[in-house]
């Protein structure tokens, strides 16, 4: 429980529940805005319009297909798919809780199976699809392999590389940046990781019943205190349209949500 | 990738040519943004036995003097302990009215306070400096909260402002003074503070990162191990030896790391990794893939294959609650129909040893059982880590990291981004110490000594400078990026170099220096 809760690599509970934390509608933090004023250009991107956007939803879909066999499973529901060519290279789930290894990301586990049988280079040529937005780390390790582009569904508010807190894939660096484009199937994305927390949760309090239970029968105690699961974990399912990333773009965005 | 044999790391056969390193504690990310924050505040002088009469008056008449916290600057100073500058500043009152006061252009006269009956022979200039080593100057408040013709008639309604005998002696001055806005993290920032701005105290907290008291025991237990512990020079050099043996082999450009876990004062090397980012894939036949020198498989980066080496060790002696809840997990993949060729994802994720110091380390079940991830254990690193490593760092937990040498254009650690004498200092990221993300740990770069002195002489330069540097840097960003990019890349970018590494020409030590490590 406390190792699944704190790996999970994405945690967007409150991306919508309370607007005045939800980190869409703060402005990015400043990593490098003193240094890097190109960088905002690239931010209102992340929810901009996605050129052929069907197409993409196609690939969007298989991503969130796998995220919903992760889910089934009692997995972060993450998911990611990597194509070349209109062809699927490698897909990933979560898989820090099999190898007990906390960077063990969706993205890694995606690269992982493409590497077994293509060269790495081919990874110029090749797009990410992944639920929630990659993390600072996959970010900066997306960058260094050199993918071509990223398309993700909802912002990672925790620990976003590419605008959900910093903008791994367009600062000022070595190698080159790459396009991100954010907000396809968002709300599905962001429902499955809603109905990952409650499941969890509901799984935990089952647990605590249990074991209540067992410490009145043992004690002959009148019934322990119920233990209920937390309000702000109830299922909700009202999700607020993209406000806006960057304040400059708040105009334009708030009419019409994306994804 | 061969040109790359020269030695990065400097020989593990030769320690007695390493000069003498020591731990640096880096900056964070808030501390370099608001550390050298400034405020202007009112202050004014008056004779010391009115003092806590107009402090009470400041306090009860100006409103909203807790919205900022000045705790860490004197009340009170003499006059003889501020600056210069301060002394000096103009009268801001005689501007305002510009007219001259009579009494001012004759050295002596006879006057009456308006509101007292008691002639006296004043000079009101003159006796500041002839017979009052008793005035105090008070800090009043910022600037911001009351407007300089609303404080002095405020001040003017008390003595020894109002018209009395004193008003004579003392005529109000209210000079504007700029005063650091936020409390030193370090005994000798506040010296200098005191010395440039107002009296400034040091009280042993740091806002923006580690308390200093945990910052010196860990230093502590680093520079000084126990008989039987393993200190950081020693792990250093076991990082360095790891690097040697991996660059020998053809797998790696220099980077080594040690993973450490110090439980009262004794400690366990968990793991032991250099870099291996040229290892074939299984993909490649024996093949590597670079397109340069220094790119290669990213999972190679010595963090990442310790941090992995940490995990399977985990797995390896985990009760059978934990490793049971590993394989539901991982049977999870097969749910999802990914694929399980063990052997390509092992040579893509390269956290098994490859040499026969990190089977050693990795052979060892020295970890306990069922310990979170990298939960508090000391990383050692030849290199600043890159962006990704940082954020695996973060991700994993750890609790401490000490790094040799800063990688200026790619590491994801240091928080600094200005210009010192030795050069841009990095990209400023600071991820080890982000309130942003849900985990901060301490860091130290380890440096030589004479270095250290080099780069303080450079960083005591007054907090104006600091925002200068950072326009500039702007403006240069703005214009031109690579123009920017140039000025990193020079060879002096790299502050630590040990002297066995000079050796190598320009060329590549300019090229390393845009490796991510
Ligand atoms: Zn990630
Ligand atoms: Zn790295």
């Amino acid at each position: 429980m406390a190792i699944s809760e704190q790996t999970s690599i994405p945690s967007t509970p409150p991306i919508t529940s309370n607007p005045t934390t939800s980190t869409t509608t703060s402005p990015p933090p400043d990593c490098h805005d003193s240094l890097m004023p190109s960088q905002f250009p690239a931010v209102p991107a992340v929810f901009g319009p996605v050129p052929n956007r069907a197409y993409h939803e196609g690939f969007m879909r298989k991503a969130i297909e796998m995220a919903e066999l992760a889910l089934a499973s009692d997995e972060t529901p993450v998911g990611c798919v990597f194509v070349h060519n209109g062809e699927v290279i490698g897909r990933g789930i979560n898989g820090t809780n099999a190898s007990l290894n906390g960077t063990r990301h969706a993205e890694f586990v995606g690269l992982a199976e493409i590497m077994a049988k293509h060269p790495q280079r081919i990874l110029t040529q090749t797009d990410l699809y992944v639920t929630v937005e990659p993390c600072i780390m996959c970010a900066s390790a997306l960058r260094q392999y050199g993918i071509r582009a990223v398309y993700f569904g909802c912002l990672n508010d925790r620990f976003g590389g590419c605008g959900g807190v910093m903008q791994i894939h367009a600062d000022r660096g070595v190698d080159p940046p790459y396009p991100v484009y954010g907000g396809l199937f968002r709300e599905e994305a962001i429902m499955l990781l809603r109905r990952f927390y409650v499941q969890e949760n509901e799984k935990g309090w089952r647990q605590a019943m249990k074991t209540a239970r067992e410490v009145s029968l043992t004690k002959r105690l009148f019934a322990a205190p119920e233990p209920k699961p937390k309000k702000n974990r109830e299922l909700k399912t009202e999700i607020l349209p993209v406000t806006n990333v960057n304040p400059t773009a708040n105009l334009t965005r708030t009419s019409t949500p994306a994804g | 990738m061969a040109a790359r044999a020269d030695s990065k790391a400097p020989s593990p056969t030769e320690p007695a040519e390493l000069p003498v390193r020591q731990m640096i504690h880096l900056k964070t990310k808030e501390e370099c943004r608001l550390g050298n924050e400034t405020i202007q505040v009112w202050a004014v002088e008056m004779p010391s036995k009115h003092a806590e009469g107009i402090l009470k008056v400041v306090k009860d008449r100006i409103e909203g003097q807790d919205a900022v916290d000045l705790q860490h600057l004197r009340r009170f100073a003499k006059p003889k302990s501020l600056p210069k500058h301060v002394l000096g500043k103009r009268d801001l009152i005689k501007e305002m009215y510009a007219i001259p006061r009579a009494w001012e252009s004759t050295p002596l006269s006879v006057m009456q306070a308006p509101s007292t009956a008691v002639w006296e022979y004043s000079v009101p200039a003159k006796p500041r400096i002839n017979h009052k080593p008793q005035t105090l100057y008070l800090l009043i408040c910022g600037t911001n909260l009351i407007s300089l013709s609303e404080l002095h008639n405020l001040l003017l309604e008390y003595a020894p402002f109002c018209s009395s005998a004193d008003s004579w002696a003392y005529p109000l001055e209210i000079k504007e003074v700029t005063v650091p806005r936020q409390a030193p993290t370090s005994p000798a920032q506040a010296d200098m503070w005191t010395d440039n701005y107002w009296p400034t105290f040091y009280r042993k907290t740091n806002p923006f990162g580690a308390h200093p008291a945990t910052i010196a025991k860990a230093e502590e237990d680093l520079s000084h191990p126990g008989y039987e512990s393993v200190g950081v020079e020693e792990a250093m050099i076991l990082a360095e030896r790891a690097a040697h043996e991996t660059q020998a082999m053809g797998y790696g450009v220099g980077p080594g790391c040690t993973i450490i876990e110090r439980v009262d004062n004794k400690a366990e090397i968990l793991a032991v990794a250099g870099d291996a980012r040229h290892k074939a894939l299984p993909s490649t036949a024996g093949m590597t893939d670079a397109q340069d020198a220094c790119s290669g498989n990213v999972m190679g980066h010595a963090v990442m294959r310790a941090i992995g080496m940490i995990g399977r060790k985990r797995l390896r002696v985990a009760s059978h609650p934990v490793s049971s809840k590993a394989a539901k997990a991982e049977r999870t993949f097969e749910n999802c129909g990914l694929d399980h060729d063990e052997k390509a994802r092992d040579g893509f994720f390269l956290d098994l040893p490859v040499t026969p110091l990190e089977e050693e380390y990795f052979a060892q079940d020295n970890i306990k059982p069922d310990g979170y991830l990298c939960l508090r254990l000391e990383v050692f690193l030849t290199h600043e880590p890159c962006i990704m490593c940082s954020m695996a760092l973060v991700h994993s937990r750890v609790g401490k990291v000490i790094f040799s040498e800063r990688m200026t254009q790619t590491g994801g650690l240091t928080a600094e981004m200005v210009s010192n004498d030795t050069g841009p200092v990095g990209l400023g990221y600071g991820l080890c110490w982000r309130k942003e993300l849900n985990w901060q740990f301490m860091c130290w770069e380890y440096a030589q000594q004479e270095e250290e002195k080099a780069g303080k002489a450079g960083k005591a330069i007054p907090v104006g400078n600091v925002d200068h540097h950072q326009a500039t840097s702007t403006a240069s960003a703005n214009t031109n990026p690579d123009q920017h990019l140039a000025l990193t890349s020079a060879p002096t970018s790299a502050p630590a170099k040990p002297t066995a590494m000079l050796s190598d020409d320009n060329a590549n030590v300019s090229s390393f220096a845009s490796t991510h490590v």
